[in-house]
């Protein structure tokens, strides 16, 4: 080959093919060899990047994931869920804890425990951790979880004690859920205004299973399992976040081998792309988000004045019995997603196919119009009343593919029944500051659950949520009384029963359509053993996850 | 030294106009609808925070005092902090610079070596088989979509036939940093389907660009005349009809960069290529203030810088651009 080159060209040739051979063989030599029962690398195909790895100030997923293996909890829900009382939860960074009194929460600390430089983790970082949660200047989103607790102050060393203001039946899940303790001895220097673009975000020291090892700007960031963690070696040596911007690349990269699991598939056709994987396994488990088309209580664009269609609650029933939402969900998510019986997505445990909702009836949704009044007076198949039309806007983000076409769905199920969906279709950040100052009809939005219904419920459809996240205005004293009495119920079977009658209310007053609550379907390479999902945190029990040595594959072995 | 004052007269217009892209891109970032407070489900900042992160980042400010703030941090080296990402915008263009530059060199290299061959070979053959092909070949190339060939390309080599790999700059697990000649490879390889998808639509054009400038140079009287004498047909090509056409060519290299970089952006996010490009979509969906206006800024100086260089070598390469910036210049008064 070489003697078909031009003169000129063969001595930078030859130089190039010499340092790519004489470079190969360390490369091979670094593939070598681990064996046994703790080696194992698993590369995640994320889909988004976090912005830091500071726990009080991130919010992203993928954040909150990797977060679980450098930043331990007091202790944590187990595979239940259930967020009432202390029974189901595990012990983490606290090896026991004891009520004393009503109010006062004592938390008894692993003595093992140790931050990754060496040093103990003790009391003193579990009250700098609340203090900083609190702080304003730190702007941690979870703050808002956290206003019923009074005060977090060491006893001793291993000894940190809980004040509330108020008994009810979650103090225990907020003591625990919302914070991730932190490193009093490093990150106390750092002025809490600071703590946002702080350099400890993009290098961590926690005190977790795995430890950091590096963050490559939009490529990935790599955990290598702390031999010496105290409750016990992980048994994954390895665990590499591999980003990339787009969902379908990140399947691809699963399908391909190129990558060892993708947590959410979303799709059904990411689904059937991935079954057609053999080396492929499947795990479904519940899902936190669930869908709805919001609709404006308010005039779009005037919050003093009632919206001139969706202030009717009887217009607002009729639009909801006219979506078949049984068949949007066959046709669009098949066996990812379900119909929520309510604003919750399944991963809550008041989840209850048994609470009323309003049955799919166009024929109901006609006469429920034409009682009030909206009949196609000019024959032009849209419904009119004193010379305006029943139409509206469905504003929906251009990035959700899902969305999309559930407005477009949407339009047609609309039109059947003589109502006008124009569709607007813009960037997230415009669909976020228009639904937020009120500019908008209706909107498809999604949200996340956490393990608790407490929280998300009330800010989001109470009157709590105003100027928040309730962007609808919807309000109902009667529904907001019930949501007050469900969270402060101190029986789980009054609390079932009260969230039961809520939803019962908030379903007839129908101020949203719950479109679907997505079901979860993690795709995990098959060698992967011992694959324990919890509901809300996929990644919360990684460390007991395991890849027996005969399944060992080369990118497990490779040593550096 | 006319020549000299030619080139302060190029660089103070080029400098003026990096300065309108900067000022109209940081105002129209500003302007644009959109809420920087917005998380990834349109709500999940509890409300109280808003206002403090927005008065922490200064956007409660007028915006003429922002601007005027912004430009003080510019002349002081300070691009400003991106709250997207949490750290300072500098930091992050540092570390994804060289990766643009790296996809965009290797597909200009693509694009002209490709290009300036497929034109040259036309031209020498003009109207006959291989050039009717290869003429309908590259307007058909040229005429596809940047992303829909990537999207091809990712397909077919990456995912079914399994030779080049799917996204990423490098193997995450050998060679998370290039440390050996091993991992230059691997970086080489990972570069392929990118470049490739880049470069060979550019080169489409290329060939198109250059075909034409070599049949038009070839019915100029010098290159008759040089057969007359009796040159050889290669040096005749060579010496007198391609150092013609180059100029041409020269002027394509700065019509190429501003191509590079927007295919860059769409190129990089479907290859998960960690560029500026992507750098620059994320900030703006993210309406990420700083860092949208800081990659304007260095999109705009490559830009410009570009086609600069290429008035320089075109300078160099015609004499008789020379003269005329030579007339154009009025001489002092005696």
């Amino acid at each position: 080959m070489l003697s078909a080159m031009p003169r000129r060209v063969r001595l930078p040739f030859s130089i190039l093919v010499a340092a790519l051979v004489a470079g190969a063989p360390s490369a091979c030599e670094r593939r070598g060899g681990c064996t046994g029962s703790y080696c194992g690398t698993l590369i995640d195909a994320a889909v988004g990047e976090p912005g830091t790895l500071l726990p009080t100030s991130t919010e992203e997923i993928v954040a909150r994931d990797i977060e679980e293996q450098l930043f331990l909890k007091l202790a944590d829900v187990g595979m239940s869920t259930n967020t009432v009382g202390d029974e189901d939860f595990q012990p983490l960074l606290a090896q026991r804890w004891e009520w004393d009194g009503p109010l006062t929460l004592v938390f008894h600390l692993d003595p093992r425990a140790r931050w990754q430089d060496g040093q103990r983790v003790t009391a003193t970082d579990v009250a700098f951790t609340f203090d900083a949660y609190n702080d304003s200047a730190v702007a941690s989103p979870y703050r808002p979880q956290l206003k019923r607790i009074a005060s977090v102050t060491p006893r001793d060393s291993l000894t940190a004690v809980f004040r509330f203001r108020e008994r009810y039946p979650e103090m225990f899940y907020d003591a625990v859920y919302h914070m991730r303790i932190l490193p009093a001895h490093l990150l106390r220097p750092v002025p809490r205004d600071q703590w946002k673009t702080a350099p400890f975000g993009r290098a961590p020291v926690g005190d977790g299973p795995y430890r950091f090892v590096r963050w490559q700007a939009a490529q990935s960031i790599e955990l290598v399992a702390d031999s010496t963690f105290f409750l016990g070696r992980p048994r994954l040596r390895r665990l590499i976040w591999r980003f990339t911007p787009d969902l379908g690349v990140a399947i691809s990269q699963v399908v391909a081998d190129q990558a060892d699991i993708r947590e959410q598939v979303v799709t059904p056709e990411n689904l059937e792309r991935l079954r057609a994987a053999p080396q492929i396994a499947l795990y479904p488990y519940r899902g936190n988000v669930y869908t709805f088309l919001s609709f404006n209580q308010r005039a779009n664009g005037d919050t003093a004045k009632p919206n001139p269609i969706f202030a009717d609650r009887e217009i607002r029933r009729a639009l909801s019995m006219a979506v078949d939402r049984a068949s949007l969900v066959r046709s669009r998510l098949g066996e990812l997603g379900k119909v929520p019986p309510g604003p919750m997505s399944s991963l809550l445990w008041i989840w209850d196919p048994e609470i009323r909702q309003l049955p799919f009836d166009t024929a109901q949704a006609s006469s429920i119009l034409n009682a009030r009044g909206w009949r196609d007076h000019d024959g032009d198949g849209i419904r009119d009343r004193a010379g305006q039309p029943l139409a509206f806007h469905i504003l929906v983000p251009t990035t959700s593919v899902l969305r999309k076409q559930y407005a477009r769905l949407l339009q047609e199920e609309y039109r059947a029944i003589g109502v006008r969906v124009d569709i607007d279709e813009v960037e997230n950040s415009v669909v976020g500051q228009r639904v937020g100052t009120g500019h908008y009809d209706t909107a498809i939005l999604s949200r996340a659950n956490d393990p608790s219904p407490s929280s998300g419920i009330a800010q989001t459809w109470t009157r709590a949520g105003f100027g928040g996240s309730n962007f609808g205005r919807y309000a109902n004293p009667e529904f907001d009384r019930l949501v007050d009495r469900a969270i402060a119920a101190t029986s789980p079977d009054d609390a079932r029963r009260l969230w039961r009658s809520a939803m019962d209310l908030i379903n007839a007053d129908a101020p949203a359509v719950f479109l679907y609550s997505l079901e979860n379907m993690a795709a995990i390479h098959s060698r992967v053993d011992n694959v324990q999902l919890r509901p809300d945190s996929w990644a919360a029990l990684l460390r007991g996850w395991r890849i027996p040595s005969s399944g060992l594959i080369d990118r497990d072995r490779v040593e550096r | 030294m006319t020549g000299v004052v030619w080139l302060l007269r190029r660089l103070v217009a080029s400098v003026a106009i990096i300065f309108a892209v900067v000022t109209l891109v940081f105002i129209l970032i500003h302007v644009a609808p959109g809420d920087p407070c917005v998380g990834s489900d349109e709500s999940a900042r509890d409300p109280a925070m808003c206002p403090l992160l927005i008065r922490q980042f200064g956007l409660d400010q007028p915006l003429y005092v922002q601007y005027g703030r912004y430009l003080l941090q510019l002349l002081q080296g300070n691009l400003g902090y991106s709250f997207s990402l949490h750290r300072p915008v500098r930091d992050a263009l540092a570390e994804t610079i060289p990766f643009t530059l790296q996809l965009a060199g290797v597909a200009l290299l693509i694009d002209f070596l490709v290009g300036l061959g497929l034109g040259i070979y036309q031209a020498l053959r003009v109207n006959r088989l291989p050039d009717l092909v290869l003429s309908n070949v590259t307007l058909f190339a040229y005429s596809l979509p940047t992303f829909w060939l990537a999207l091809v390309l990712l397909l077919l080599f990456a995912e079914k036939v399994k030779l080049f790999p799917l996204g990423g700059p490098s193997d995450p697990v050998l060679c998370p940093l290039i440390d050996s000649a091993y991992c230059v490879a691997d970086r080489i390889w990972h570069l392929v389907l990118p470049a490739l998808t880049l470069g060979l639509v550019g080169a489409a054009g290329t060939a198109r660009f250059q075909r034409a400038a070599m049949l038009e140079v070839a019915q100029q009287d010098f290159v008759r005349t040089a057969r007359a004498k009796g040159l050889s047909e290669r040096r005749v090509v060579l010496r007198h009809q391609l150092r013609n056409a180059l100029l041409s060519f020269i002027t394509r290299f700065g019509l190429t960069l501003p191509f590079l970089l927007t295919g860059a952006v769409l190129i990089e996010t479907i290859f998960a290529w960690p560029g500026m490009g992507r750098l620059a979509v994320d900030a703006i969906l993210t309406r990420d203030h700083a860092l949208v206006t800081a990659t304007g800024l260095i999109a705009s100086t490559v830009v410009v810088s570009g086609n600069f260089l290429a008035d320089i070598l075109i300078g160099i390469a015609d004499p008789r651009v020379r003269v005329a910036a030579d007339e154009a210049v009025p001489l002092l008064p005696a």
